[in-house]
């Protein structure tokens, strides 16, 4: 059995399973969530490349597999990565319990979350984009569930992203030109703008971001965050590789000071437009571009702790946007899909708990102190001041533009009319008295303990949350020796 | 595949490219598209082998039956009426014209880059790029955003072909191509489908 066997076609075919047998949700569920755990479980504990003797049978899970002449490899050192993908991907299908999302969502998720790993493992890297491609087109049903017309926001995004497949596809050839004549300015030249507009495309940078804002708009929130939080790490993973294998990319001044630039304006444009945001989708979808920006920002630092700052970054920060789409996902059942924030509102009074927990998602992503990301946004930030004041100007204006959107939301909850407000929306809260039903049901309860963990534990004890950080940033041998 | 042979399928993928931008009826849209694999085949055949470039040719085949299948099984074809099919045809040709003739000061150039390029191959591929964004561009319908990602697509490959001729990517640039056209279809028909809870 190889690593390949285990992490990628095991969950795949799960969720093909999942997908053609239509079992009763709780079954569905628990068969998703139990191969969640166990896929948890192998990443974390079990090593690769090394015999395991268990009595007479023996096992041994290899490296690489070869499909097609080709190799994809999972070794030791993507372990921790794996662990973090099946986590998250954990917590994701335990936030349907909550969410409730199209039935589609845990089969279709479990397949995209396999080919996001096998994204990871092909070698050459470059096939990555296809890959991720192919996830691509997996993902869009989950957006045009059947029985509805699809939104141009859909399409947007599947232009988008098919687009870049291309891009990326060409640059990667070009860049084995550069690397057998590294004098060949243009051909850098090429390789380096075509490669810009395909991670552009992939990532959705200013300005062809259009696609997550309209995405979000109409989007069932927990699709559009599973995607929205998974596709741009993995996405800047795979860009990851390209600093990682080519020399001279890795070498040149210039790369780093394009990422900088990309991050700081998603940074600043996403935080300005989040403030003058009145829908909760396209707020969401905002503070999903300023965590784009903020990862790229922590790359272009360049060096050894760039690469940690950005997994500094990654972990909290996909903790922050999973709360915040379990909680507008919560949200988006009670108000059948209206998401402005004055249709919105009357929910917030009978959902106290899960209205502070969106907000500290809100506050952790723009770095606050004490909160989760605050550690490596304070590394961020610190860099950006030394090497270049106008993109730490920048990010801090983007941040405190995010901060003004958390705090416009807190003044529409302390300032509305509870009672009065709820009659929109269920029967069951238009009393006079305003009752707090997010904390009636025991797994809401556990909800609420994993997102203050967080939150609190990424704050306060960051040493110990992100103690994983140099082993994933191993991954990456060139880049952090 | 140089030369008149070359040449002859260059205007070719032109004439079959523009009917697809201008097309109005389905019909000529799918058969325009169709030939259009068909000449991409035939440039693809100077990189890949005969059996190899067979794939793109069938899987591209496939994706325009499915496409086309799938507007004979829709009773009305909204995606195709004269409100998504945004300009005129003369507006639509000039603006192939354009595409022409950018691509015949920068297809020698494209060649130059490597000489696995040949000119007839950079000529079409990057006719069909820009046709493709132009469809891309101009249309707000899924089927024709659809049939100018595939456009686009192909153009890509007659140039991917000739730098790469891995199985595994042949077979990836494949299954994309075939999804490509299933997410039309399922993107088509998404609106009249019993919601499923």
């Amino acid at each position: 059995m190889s690593s390949t066997h285990l992490w990628i076609i095991l969950p795949a075919a799960v969720g093909i399973l999942l997908l053609v047998f239509r079992m009763s949700p709780r079954a569905t569920f628990l068969i998703a969530i139990g191969a969640s755990v166990f896929l948890v479980w192998a990443a974390w504990q079990l090593p690769i490349d090394v015999v395991l003797t268990l009595g007479p049978v023996s096992l041994e899970i290899a490296p690489s597999l070869v499909l097609f002449g080709r190799n994809f490899t999972l070794d030791s050192f993507d372990k921790p990565l794996l662990t973090f993908i099946y986590v998250m991907q954990t917590l994701w299908l335990f936030g349907t319990v909550i969410v409730r999302p199209n039935r589609l969502f845990i089969p279709l998720s479990f397949i995209m979350v396999s080919l996001f790993v096998a994204a990871l493992a092909v070698d050459p890297f470059l096939y990555a984009a296809l890959i991720i491609g192919m996830v691509i087109l997996i993902s869009v049903p989950l957006f045009a569930p059947p029985g509805k017309v699809p939104t141009a926001g859909v399409m947007r995004f599947l232009t988008f992203q098919a687009l870049a497949v291309p891009f990326v596809l060409f640059t990667g050839w070009l860049l084995t030109g550069v690397e057998a004549s590294p004098g060949n300015v243009n051909l850098a030249l090429r390789s380096g703008v075509l490669l810009a507009l395909g991670f552009t495309f992939i990532l959705g940078l200013f300005p062809l971001h259009s696609w997550i804002p309209m995405l979000a708009e109409d989007a069932h929130p927990y699709v559009f965050g599973f995607l929205i939080s998974f596709l741009p790490s993995i996405a800047t993973l795979f860009g990851l590789s390209f600093l990682d294998r080519y020399v001279w990319l890795r070498d040149n001044a210039f790369v780093y000071e394009l990422l900088l630039v990309a991050g700081s304006l998603a940074v600043l444009l996403a935080g300005l437009w989040a403030a003058g945001q009145r829908h909760l989708g396209r707020i969401f979808a905002y503070g999903a571009m300023v965590v784009i920006g903020t990862n790229l920002q922590a790359i272009g630092l360049a060096g050894g702790e760039s690469v940690q700052a950005f997994f500094a970054l990654l972990l909290p920060n996909t903790l922050a946007m999973w709360i915040w789409a379990v909680v507008l996902g919560t949200f988006w059942s009670l108000t059948k899909g209206q998401h402005d924030l004055d249709e919105v509102k009357s929910i917030f009074r009978s959902h106290p708990f899960f209205f502070s927990v969106m907000v500290l998602s809100i506050f952790a992503i723009a770095g606050l102190p004490l909160l989760s990301s605050f550690p490596a946004h304070l590394a961020v930030w610190s860099g950006l001041a030394q090497f270049s004041s106008w993109a730490a100007i920048a990010s801090l204006t983007g941040s405190l533009g995010l901060l003004a959107t958390g705090a416009r939301l807190l003044f529409v909850f302390f300032t509305q009319r509870g009672a009065q407000a709820t009659k929109n929306f269920g029967d069951e809260v238009a009393t006079s008295k305003i009752e707090i039903l997010d904390i009636k049901n025991p797994i809401n309860w556990a909800f609420l303990g994993i997102a203050v963990v967080s939150f609190v534990g990424f704050g306060l004890l960051s040493r110990f949350f992100l103690g994983a950080v140099p082993a994933l940033a191993a991954m990456y041998p060139q880049l952090f020796p | 595949m140089e030369g008149a042979l070359g040449l002859v399928i260059v205007i070719l993928t032109a004439i079959t490219a523009i009917a697809v931008l201008v097309g109005r009826d389905w019909r000529s849209v799918i058969a325009a598209l169709g030939l259009q694999y068909l000449w991409a085949f035939l440039l693809t055949t100077s990189s890949w082998p005969l059996e190899l470039a067979a794939v793109k040719l069938v899987s591209g085949w496939m994706a325009a039956a499915i496409l086309g299948f799938t507007i004979l099984s829709v009773p009305q074809q909204p995606s195709l009426g004269s409100q998504t099919w945004q300009g005129s045809g003369a507006f639509r040709s000039i603006s192939a014209g354009l595409i022409i003739l950018v691509v015949l000061g920068a297809a020698p150039r494209l060649a130059g880059w490597n000489p696995a390029i040949g000119e007839s191959q950079a000529a079409a591929s990057l006719l069909l790029l820009g046709i493709g964004l132009l469809q891309i561009g101009f249309s707000s319908s899924y089927f024709r955003t659809v049939i100018g990602i595939l456009t686009f697509f192909s153009g890509f490959e007659i140039l991917y072909a000739a730098v790469e001729a891995s199985i595994l990517v042949v077979g990836l640039l494949a299954v994309v191509n075939l999804g490509i056209a299933l997410i039309g279809t399922y993107l088509i028909l998404a609106p009249g489908m019993e919601p499923r809870s």
